[in-house]
């Protein structure tokens, strides 16, 4: 059965309908035949192109890794592949994962299936795309400020980002370390648990992988929110706010009530510095784990007159503009002279959006409930010359991935056609209410999000 | 604060990226754009925790025994070019590779 998947996905793709969500996918050919008799066995799965598989290329959406192939693999794919799965290809992203729309990719856009003109959401559009597409039920992408949660939102599907250390990172092409987290896509908030309880767990190979149990997140499906504590923080909550999408969020909110749930509000006062805090952090850190670029150890090489040479232009053309961008930024705010002022700064900062979160949930309150964007999908190309703009759509996400917590993004309805998401956080390693709560909306929201 | 042309070129050189005239005219422009937009942690008041790890756990580390990790296949296989195990990659400018006696 997954044969012929991977040959719909092929001529899907390659009509006038296609979505571009995938560079890779795989020979029908090379589809294995002898699954292990796992809890996935047979179920075709996509995966994020900067996660390393054998067997297949890891491009992270970059012509400077066109052509590379790993010689290892991510332990949440060996994981995946154990259980029974089948990886049926490589999925669209913002080049090296930085961006909120799956147009950095320099294997062009990938299309949102809700309309064909508006953007995914980004960095793993390809995923979201796919499984909205019913490509597939389920897909692999990777979080950094909300690269699972945004383009779940903005393509109707379930998308969840687990705490930091609680899926190993090995094989996943680092971006910023001290955030970047393997996520999961499903057509169901079921499918996005499942799949991520097979990925989830220690390992050695990740030194800031936990040693934790796995969390049950299927039986949690069933467990309903009677008696939950859901707090409502008034700063995802501005004025501001898209009328369409505070309405749809209250709706959200009336059912969760409804269902027995008590709804808190409450504060997170240092929400206002979460994207300034990540656009100093994240590049920060990305300048220094792309500075293994060079053209020798991985890439595609542009000759130079020297070595030095031969660096600077291997990198001038093989990174696309955003991630020179962020490269730039990051080298800036960590250079002498501005360390302290950007770098020192947004440390204290997120130490306070640490404590923020602490507070809120050392009151008793059990998950927060937000929507997951400012807006639906926007049209391709609106932000691409804008990237203040662009940065801010992920302002209600880039929280959880500084202080580590796990999010959920769930469809709650729809706003002139476009599907609207649904934020859930919850506290570390408490990814089952975040599941809990997600299986509510879906199944009492049923109508509004079709 | 602004960043001048000349401190964008002077990064660019740390970053080992090349700007021609338009692209440092742009990239000057979105530098100060974003920085201004990063400009507002300068209202954070007191010093405040710097974040470590944001949970209690630290990090789980292996057993201290030489391994070349856990790969998959033998690197070889998907190296261009192999020997004695290593890579081989094509030597960078001004450098000549072994036997190449010119």
């Amino acid at each position: 059965m997954t044969r012929s998947v991977t040959t719909r996905i092929r001529e899907s793709e390659a009509g006038p309908e296609g979505l571009n969500a995938f560079i890779t996918v795989v020979e029908e050919s090379d589809v294995p035949t002898d699954l292990p008799d796992g809890p996935l066995q047979g179920v075709p799965v996509a995966v994020k192109d900067n996660i390393a598989t054998l067997g297949l290329p890891t491009t992270c959406g970059s012509r400077l890794l066109e052509h590379y192939r790993s010689p290892f693999e991510a332990t949440a794919v060996r994981k995946l592949r154990e259980a029974g799965a089948v990886i049926v290809g490589k999925t669209n992203l913002d080049e090296f994962a930085m961006g909120s729309s799956t147009e950095n990719s320099a294997f062009g856009p990938a299309r949102n299936p809700h309309d064909r003109t508006r953007v995914t959401g980004g960095s793993s559009g390809g995923s979201a795309a796919a499984v909205a597409a019913g490509y597939v039920p389920m897909a692999l992408g990777s979080e950094t400020g909300g690269s699972v949660r945004q383009p779940a939102a903005f393509c109707g599907v379930a998308g969840l980002k687990p705490t930091y250390g609680r899926v190993s990172r090995y094989g996943l092409v680092a971006f910023a370390s001290s955030m970047d987290q393997i996520g999961t896509f499903g057509r169901t908030v079921a499918d996005a648990a499942r799949l991520l309880e097979v990925i989830a767990g220690h390992d050695p190979l990740d030194a800031t992988s936990i040693d934790r149990p796995a969390p049950d997140l299927t039986g949690a499906l069933d467990r309903g929110v009677d008696g939950l504590v859901v707090g409502v923080p008034s700063e995802y909550l501005p004025d501001s706010l898209d009328p369409g999408i505070r309405e749809r969020v209250d709706r959200a909110l009336a059912r969760l009530e409804r269902e027995g749930a008590e709804l808190r509000e409450v504060s997170l006062p240092h929400s206002r510095f979460a994207i300034p805090t990540y656009y100093v952090i994240a590049p920060a850190e990305a300048s220094s784990n792309l500075s293994r670029f060079d053209g020798v150890r991985y890439g595609v090489r542009t000759e130079g007159d020297d070595i030095g040479d031969m660096v600077e232009a291997t990198r001038t053309h093989g990174f696309g503009t955003e991630v020179q961008r962020r490269i730039m930024l990051g080298t800036y705010a960590l250079s002498a002279g501005y360390y302290e002022q950007y770098y020192g700064r947004a440390q204290r900062a997120r130490g306070r959006i640490v404590q923020d979160f602490r507070d809120v949930f050392g009151t008793g309150v059990d998950a927060l409930f937000t929507p997951t964007t400012p807006t639906t999908a926007f049209p391709l190309g609106e932000w691409l010359d804008d990237p203040v703009q662009m940065y801010l759509s992920d302002v209600f996400t880039v929280t959880a991935n500084l202080a580590g917590i796990p999010g959920m993004s769930v469809p709650i309805g729809t706003l002139e056609g476009l599907p609207v998401g649904g934020q859930i956080l919850a506290p570390w390693w408490r990814e089952e209410t975040a599941v809990a709560i997600g299986s509510v909306l879906e199944s009492t929201l049923t109508e509004e999000v079709r | 604060m602004s960043v001048k042309r000349e401190e964008v070129l002077r990064i660019a050189k740390l970053a080992r990226l090349r700007l021609d005239e338009d692209e440092l005219e742009r990239m000057t422009g979105d530098l100060n754009s974003i920085l201004e937009h990063v400009d507002a942690l300068g209202s954070l008041e007191g010093d405040g925790e710097i974040a470590g790890t944001a949970f209690e756990e630290g990090p789980s580390t292996r057993d201290e025994e030489a391994s070349d990790g856990e790969r998959g296949l033998d690197p070889s296989v998907v190296a261009p070019a192999w020997r004695d195990g290593f890579y081989l990659v094509p030597p960078p400018p001004g450098v000549h590779a072994e036997g190449d006696g010119s």
